[in-house]
This record gives C-alpha cells, structure tokens and sequence, in this order.
C-alpha cells in the first residue's frame, strides 16, 4: 500500500504537468485549424478606379495574399435590369473594380485598421470595407478562450509543480540516508542517485502511459460520440503519435531535474 | 616504511574565518599502525576524522592521505581515494532498507565487482564477523553490537588501505566492545592496514602495539 502511494505521489503530479502539456498541443493545433478557418472566410473588399492585380496590392501591404475579383457585368445586370443595351454600357463603363482581398494571418482589428491606411495611399483606390465589427467580435471571443486555456494550464503547471517539490522533500528524507553512506565510501553520482532515477523513471513512463491513454481515449471515443462540431472536425489533432514523445521526453526531463536536485541536496555526512 | 597519512601545519575549521577546532597540527602515521586518538568531548576527534575522510577541507597547512594532499583534491580523485578507505561510524550508519549482506558488500558493488564475487565475499566477511546466519536479516533487526560488526565487516570488504573508526565502541557493551576490537586488531595485524581510531578512552585489553595521539587546546600531540 505504502509502495503504491509512493509512486502515486509522483505519478499524479507528473500527470497533471503532462496533462498540461498536452492539453496546450491539442488546443494549440486546434486553434491553428480554427484561426485558419476564421482566416479563410475573411476578406475585405476594395473599390478601385482602374483595375489592379495582387503584386499591386501586396506593394501597398505584405498581409494580403490573394485577391478575388467580382465581376462587374453581375453587379450591372442586377443594377440595370431593364435598361437599354448602351445605357448599361455606360453604367459598366462608369462603374468602379471590386476586389475581395484574403490576409495571410488573422490580425487584430488593428491590423485591419493598418492594411486600410495603406490601402488608402494609393489614390486609385476608392474605398476599402474591412467589415471590422463582426471580425472584431470573434477575434475578441477567440483570443478571450485562448488566454483563459493558457493561465488554466499556467495555474495547474504551477500547482503541480509544488507538489512535485513536496515529494522531492518525501524523497529526499528517504533516499538520504542511503545517498550520504554511498557517498562516504565513494559512489559516484549516478550510482548514488540509480536507485531514485529508477523509481522516478519507472512514474515517468506510468504518468506517460496514463495521459495518452486518455487522449486517446477522448480522440478514438469521446470525441466522435460527443456531437460538439470542434472535437469532430478536429478529431485528426487531438493526438499525435509524436505526443508520446513529447510527453516522456517532458516527463524524463521533470525526473532529471527532480532526482539531481535530491541528490545534490543530501551531500555530506549527518551527524 | 611510507606515511600513509600526513599532516602538517594542520588547521581546521567548519567555515573560513571561524574559530579553529585544531590548529598547526604535525603528524604522520605510518602503514600497518594502529593510532588511537583520545580527548575531551568537543575537541575535534571527530572532526579531524571528518578530515581524513575528505569531508572537511583543511583551511590551513596540508593533509596527505594515501600521497593525495586533501586541500587541493578534486571531486573524482576524492571518491577513489575513499574508495581504499573503511569508516567505521559510532552509529554504524547503515543503510537499514537493505539486507546486511548487500550493506557489507556496498564497497565492492561500488567498485563494480560482478554479483557473485559479491555473494562470496559477503559470506566470507559475515563469517569472520560471526554473523553468517544473518545475511538476509536487515540492520534494525541486529543489536547495537551487532550491527557495529556489519558495520566492521562493511569497513574490510575491500582490503582498505586505512581504517578510520570514530568511536566505533561508544554505543556498546563491553562485550561487543571487546569483539569489535579483536576484528579491528586482525585487521591490522593480518592485513597491514593502518587503523586509525578516535575514542574517549583506549581499551584496557589490547594486545597489538599502537601509538596514541591525544587532542588538547587544538593541538595534536603524541604521547610517548
């Protein structure tokens, strides 16, 4: 029992950090798909004398990355239904070009705000929409669950971490007796530390285990029943067999600190 | 016959610029003798001990133990130079999660011996120490007396150059006593190995020549 709650003591800490970890990859490719999304569906539309294409527009500002150009003799039909032959010419003549411009990223309205200033140096263009208040709203609202998942993970990194360094204090009182005779007679490091490295090693690979059985879980089972749109059409990013490896190497990464730290703090003889 | 170890113009202390425990200390001893050092509670017994063993650097003067000056020594020469010592501890300092027989062979499992030289070797040391029947048993199981002679055994493992003993009869009866120096006198007899003990006071039985050092007002001094 003792032995279980040893390791315990450990493995839920480790746990909670690689939880941590991974919930921060998971969101972070989620995120990416999302913002691409958001970033696909967005254009803004330009009003321009004379016609342009998109090296002209990309001279005026690096962010745009493709144009769209909406055909006139659409707007003119709609506008001149029933009007003679020359008048709707003339209509067309006289009517401005019409661009829907695509970003390369998904900027801040202030960023938006940027684009339209450059946009508007160029005295051919007319008028330039960035349908701003709706972008606006949901960037706000993307940005808001963004910063709220980052300080959850922050906040349960942080906490873990404390109780990690409790269990280097449980370790360090139960390890040092044995540590400290070793040293005297000689031991080096890492024959001193071998047997807390294999205890912690032994969590590591528990605590890895444990936390990618549940996001496989939640990928292969909890996702495709839960009928909540993001996880299903984000189902592919919910995890990655290259996790495993971020997630041991995190996890071995936590041990080295934690056993060097014991053992470097139960040097010398107790008297 | 070459000094073993070496001690000239000694001086100790636990932190640079405190009050000095021993102070311009000369004295040298030689392989296969038997030292006793003797002095008041507070001395610095032990503390000139915790020396020899490289625990405590020398603030002042030099400390050679097996041609290795303890002032100037690094880290990697300091655990083999221990690795030809044996320490014998007033509280034996066992490591109790583990059985006597894998506390008596810790020396050579440091050295890197093979498993089962180790087993052999345990036998052969818990014999001599007449604790063969306790080779599963653990430390908290023995007596006071029994685990200084685990502890004895543990000190001989490797043949060691130097035995140093910190009142390694402080916590026994004298009938345990009597033991513990009998194996501390074999050693020295049989092995050659210089053994250096730190006690309140020298055993009133003791067959084998030996010199005695006794540390007062920071000196240490020979008595003849």
């Amino acid at each position: 029992m003792k032995f279980i709650k040893n390791h315990l003591m450990f493995i839920l800490p480790l746990m909670a950090i690689l939880l941590g970890i991974e919930f921060y990859l998971v969101f972070d490719r989620t995120t990416n798909t999302y913002e691409k999304g958001l970033k696909e569906g967005y254009s803004m539309l330009v009003v321009s004398k004379d016609p342009m294409d998109l090296s002209q527009f990309q001279a005026l500002n690096a962010h745009i990355s493709s144009l769209e150009k909406i055909k006139r003799d659409n707007i003119v039909s709609e506008v001149a239904e029933g009007v003679s032959k020359s008048t709707s010419k003339a209509i067309l003549k006289a009517l401005p070009y019409f661009y829907n411009l695509g970003l390369d990223s998904y900027l801040h309205s202030s960023g938006l705000e940027e684009i339209k200033k450059d946009l508007e140096t160029d005295k051919n263009i007319k008028r330039v929409e960035t349908f701003g208040g709706s972008y606006n709203s949901s960037y706000r609202l993307f940005s808001f669950i963004k910063f709220t998942l980052k300080i959850f993970i922050t906040f349960m990194t942080i906490v873990s971490l404390f109780l990690i360094i409790k269990q280097m204090e449980i370790w360090k009182y139960a390890h040092k007796e044995r540590m400290q005779v070793m040293e005297i007679f000689g031991a080096p490091l890492m024959l001193r530390s071998g047997v807390l490295f294999k205890v912690a090693f032994i969590d590591a690979i528990f605590a890895t285990i444990l936390v990618s059985a549940i996001f496989l879980y939640v990928k292969f089972y909890w996702a495709a029943q839960s009928g909540i749109d993001i996880m299903m059409q984000n189902q592919e990013v919910l995890f990655r067999l290259s996790d495993i490896g971020i997630l041991f190497g995190s996890a071995v990464l936590i041990v080295i600190i934690a056993v060097y730290s014991v053992v470097f703090s139960s040097k010398g003889v107790q008297e | 016959m070459s000094n073993v170890i070496h001690a000239s113009h000694l001086t100790l202390a636990y932190e640079k610029g405190e009050k000095e425990i021993i102070k311009d200390a000369n004295f040298s001893i030689k392989k296969g003798e038997f030292v006793f050092i003797t002095g008041p509670s507070g001395s610095g017994k032990s503390t000139l001990l915790k020396a020899l063993y490289g625990q405590l650097k020398p603030s002042e003067g030099s400390l050679v133990v097996g041609g290795l000056d303890l002032a100037n020594i690094g880290k990697s020469k300091l655990q083999e130079l221990r690795t030809h010592m044996g320490i014998i501890f007033q509280d034996y300092k066992l490591v109790n999660e583990w059985t006597v027989a894998k506390n008596v062979v810790l020396p050579l499992m440091i050295a890197g011996y093979a498993t089962e030289i180790q087993d052999t070797q345990a036998r052969r040391l818990l014999k001599h120490v007449k604790l063969a029947d306790h080779a599963d048993r653990y430390p908290l199981e023995l007596s006071g007396g029994e685990q200084q002679r685990v502890g004895v055994a543990r000190a001989l493992a490797k043949n060691p150059v130097v035995i140093l003993a910190d009142e390694p009869t402080g916590n026994l009866d004298d009938y345990s006593s009597n033991v513990i120096w009998d194996l501390m006198e074999n050693a020295c007899q049989q092995l050659d190995t210089t053994v250096l003990v730190v006690t309140h006071k020298i055993p009133t039985i003791f067959s084998l020549p030996y010199r005695h050092f006794i540390i007062e007002s920071k000196g240490v001094y020979e008595v003849h």
